[in-house]
């Protein structure tokens, strides 16, 4: 089987480009490690590989044959197949039909042939190791490692020359975890090429040989993991960081430390985190960096009452505090802008003004009790103007408006509060650079004004611009604080994806 | 399932009742063995026991359909106001002196059109089924209201009475006989064809299913269309029943329907349930009303039994689906 080869792969969405001319050569019998931060293009590139989006330009051959997917089933007869982070099963069914749905074997009138095909798949279970009896058993009363090891069979079984896996790892124990790297050395020692994502460095040097990392959708370097130590390894990886950041944007003394306006204390919720400490003080920008995984929106959900912890204690201004509820941890002061603004922030139907006082409407009233309209609209007006908010007017719904001024609004909602502790989950995710600034100068200000900012992000340059001392998170724990001189980049990441205590 | 057994897996081709359906076999024979004490024999009269299997080849065979539209993970809550149409219409060309011959197509057509209409709205308009459905639930009845007017229908031939209820073979009336073949054919089809399969598939993961190369669409469409044409069929065999055409006809029917495919333990979220279910759903739903009538319980119980009879019956797949069971 010949190389399958990406040139100059290109996917815009709207006005944001996802990949940005991405080549990427895939070889027989060699496991390719796919790095990038979220956001990269990762997802992007293994969609337009397996044919789920068609790339705007760009081609993409296979053995030499230029090949254009425009359904997911050109891809897997191409010989791409792809296993997911969170396996696509059908749970009712047997783990036989889970395999074959779809392409099922079929005799005349087209009767489903059952016993041919379970001597198709009985070798190839074999080769994986697995019980022939597990063909009868019923897919949801298989554990998820299982359940990647049938779509790993439906790979073979489709003769898939180019298995993809999407952080096959994250969901997995380690039992699992060992099994499952048996069984890819294993194929590719059969000539299959692997393409391997992950965000963990120890994964990528135990069974990647070439790697290859993303960064706003272009692929910023390509290497052999043997001729990579952990240093460039992980200078690969903070290539965009040390570039766009390797001098201090601003006076970077370590700040003298305000009184404490959050203070969270051996916070355990099992399974998410554990033991997490965390300190911020008022009038100072907190950057919490962590992967995805890492337990850090579930600490800040905690203090804002949407997820109980089990053990621990939270305080805001020196007194313990245990909020019930999102609406009892505004009461208290604190504020939380979401990670997902479509889920969880914005009215999508409702007008642009009502999104913006959707917090404060309480405080607009007039005689009789009801609201003072008047008031409302020249609140609104006023945030759009002080946060710049491209809109025709305040009518509009917020839905038709950009992701960046979406953003920008759900801020000015939370920055119109009279708040103690804002929290804000990956606020630019997916925003265009220059709205991107805007937002970062809008966050500095807010510290400025003597509010205690947190800002969590997987985005090490935006952590790195706008905070002051940066937490850094990793598999539920905190494993770093960095002020001041300490907050460089390549440490940092080090920290966050475990590489120190092997550098060590 | 012990793995010791399966070191050469046979895929099983015949199965035992188990789980679901041998709970219903065993309420089915409690109800049957108690409704026939209570009757005094009553029940097991040759011309209740007629009656019964009448009564359940007629709800029997929609409930064929709606299972497999449930299997897609849709439902069809027009199907009595469906019933009733078919039946004006197929009775308004009996009243014009069409032949028996000459009208059973046109139960069928009307049948398998209004279930296109219901696909359309569904499919090509992105309407949430219960909502569709309910939408033409109301349109349809309102269309009997408009043909009939005032007047009943009672020009229905007696040969129709005659061929599907009066005659029988093997004991059974010809159209229980028919009903039960039709199960047969349909639970085949849904085990072993690759249609069937899909049928299965699409309800357990619809964008898995559409990334296999499967056409969700198609399936969906074929499944509403079957459920009119299989409700055609029905109302020409209430006429065969009760030789009348009201503006009431089939009112009340699709709960009916509903409790015997729910019962039988089909999902309602889809991808779940088999034919076998369906068949002791509907004789569980039937025997039940057949008690009510013999045990002279006042005839609102049955709504009541029916309604009890969907909410346990979707309580207990609730549990199930949450790991209990």
């Amino acid at each position: 089987m010949a190389p399958v080869e990406l040139k100059g792969i290109v996917k815009r969405f709207g006005g944001v480009v996802a990949l940005d001319g991405v080549d990427l050569t895939l070889v027989p019998g060699e496991t390719h490690a796919l790095l990038g931060e979220n956001g990269a293009g990762k997802s992007t590139l293994i969609r337009v590989m397996t044919g789920a989006i068609v790339p705007d330009e760009g081609s993409i051959t296979v053995g030499g044959t230029p090949c254009r997917f425009t359904h997911p089933a050109q891809a897997s007869a191409a010989g791409i197949a792809a296993v997911y982070q969170e396996p696509m099963i059908y749970p009712h069914l047997s783990v036989l039909e889970n395999i074959f749905a779809g392409a099922e074997m079929t005799g005349r009138f087209g009767i489903v042939r059952r016993g041919a095909m379970a001597s198709v798949v009985r070798p190839l279970l074999e080769q994986l190791d697995l019980p022939a009896s597990l063909l009868v058993r019923r897919m949801s009363s298989l554990s998820i490692g299982f359940q990647q090891m049938v779509l790993i069979t439906k790979a073979l079984m489709l003769n898939a020359q180019v298995i993809i896996f999407d952080e096959p790892t994250s969901i997995l124990s380690q039992a699992e975890t060992d099994r499952l790297f048996v069984i890819i050395e294993r194929l590719r020692r059969d000539g299959r090429a692997i393409v391997y994502i992950t965000h963990r460095l120890d994964e990528i040097r135990r069974i990647a040989s070439r790697v290859t990392v993303l960064t706003d959708g272009r692929v910023s370097g390509t290497a052999l993991t043997s001729d990579l130590d952990e240093a460039k390894l992980l200078t690969l990886m903070a290539g965009k960081a040390s570039r766009d950041y390797g001098k201090p944007l601003r006076d970077r003394a370590a700040p003298a430390h305000g009184k404490p306006a959050l203070r969270i204390t051996g916070l355990t919720r099992a399974g998410l985190y554990q033991n997490v400490d965390w300190d911020v003080p008022a009038g100072q920008v907190t950057g919490v960096y962590g992967l995805v995984g890492s337990g850090r929106s579930e600490v800040a959900l905690a203090a804002f009452g949407a997820l109980r912890p089990e053990r621990g204690t939270i305080a805001l201004e020196g007194r313990p505090i245990a909020p019930r509820d999102p609406a009892e941890a505004m009461r208290l002061g604190i504020g939380y802008l979401p990670e997902d603004r479509k889920l969880q922030g914005i009215f999508a139907t409702k007008p642009l003004e009502a999104n913006l006082t959707a917090g404060t409407i309480g405080r607009f009233r007039a005689r009789g009790g009801r609201l003072d309209f008047a008031g409302l609209r020249d609140e609104a007006l006023r945030l759009i103007g002080h946060y710049r908010i491209k809109a025709r007017d305040e009518t509009i719904g917020i839905g038709t408006l950009s992701g960046g001024n979406q953003q920008k609004a759900l801020f000015a909602r939370w920055a119109g509060q009279s708040l103690k502790v804002l929290i804000l989950d990956e606020p630019t995710r997916g925003i265009d650079i220059g709205t991107k600034a805007e937002i970062h100068d809008f966050i500095r200000d807010l510290a400025a004004g003597g509010l205690a900012v947190v800002v969590i992000s997987s985005d090490l340059p935006e952590v790195l611009a706008v905070s002051d001392r940066i937490i850094v998170m990793r598999r539920g724990g905190v494993i770093g604080v960095a002020e001041g001189a300490a907050m460089n980049a390549e440490a940092i990441l080090a920290s966050a994806v475990g590489a120190d205590a092997r550098a060590a | 399932m012990s793995a010791a057994v399966m070191g050469a897996p046979k895929v099983p081709r015949l199965r035992l009742p188990q789980g679901r359906e041998a709970l219903l076999l065993i309420t089915l024979a409690v109800l049957v063995a108690g409704i026939g004490m209570f009757s005094h024999g009553a029940f097991w009269s040759r011309i209740n026991l007629d009656n019964l299997f009448v009564s359940s080849a007629i709800t029997l065979i929609p409930a064929i359909g709606m299972t497999v539209v449930m299997l897609t993970g849709g439902i069809d809550v027009s199907t009595g106001s469906m019933l009733g149409l078919t039946a004006a219409i197929g009775g308004s060309c009996f009243a014009a002196g069409w032949s028996l011959a000459a009208t059973v197509p046109v139960f069928l057509l009307a049948g398998a059109g209004l279930g296109l209409v219901n696909a359309v709205l569904i499919i090509k308009g992105k309407i949430p089924p219960v909502i569709a459905t309910l939408g033409t639930l109301s349109i349809y009845r309102m269309i009997v209201f408009i043909v009939l007017g005032s007047n009943w229908i009672t020009q229905i031939p007696p040969v129709l009475t005659r061929v599907f209820v009066v005659d029988h073979v093997l004991w059974l009336p010809v159209v229980a006989l028919i009903a039960l073949g039709l199960v047969i054919v349909a639970s085949l089809f849904l085990r072993y064809f690759r249609w069937g399969r899909h049928v299965y598939a699409l309800g357990n993961n619809e964008e898995a299913a559409r990334l296999a190369g499967i056409r969700p669409e198609r399936i969906k469409l074929a499944a509403y269309v079957m459920l009119g044409l299989l409700t055609g069929f029905a109302a020409l065999l209430t006429l065969g029943q009760s030789p009348m055409v009201q503006t009431s006809t089939g009112s009340g029917f699709v709960l009916q329907v509903i409790a015997a495919v729910v019962l039988g333990g089909t999902s309602l979220s889809g991808g779940r349930g088999t034919m076998a279910g369906t068949l002791l759903g509907t004789l569980v739903v039937q025997v039940v009303d057949d008690g009510i009538v013999l045990l002279h319980i006042q005839p609102f119980w049955n709504g009541v039994a029916l309604g009890v009879i969907i909410l346990a019956a979707i309580g207990l797949s609730s549990r199930r689906d949450a790991g209990g069971m």
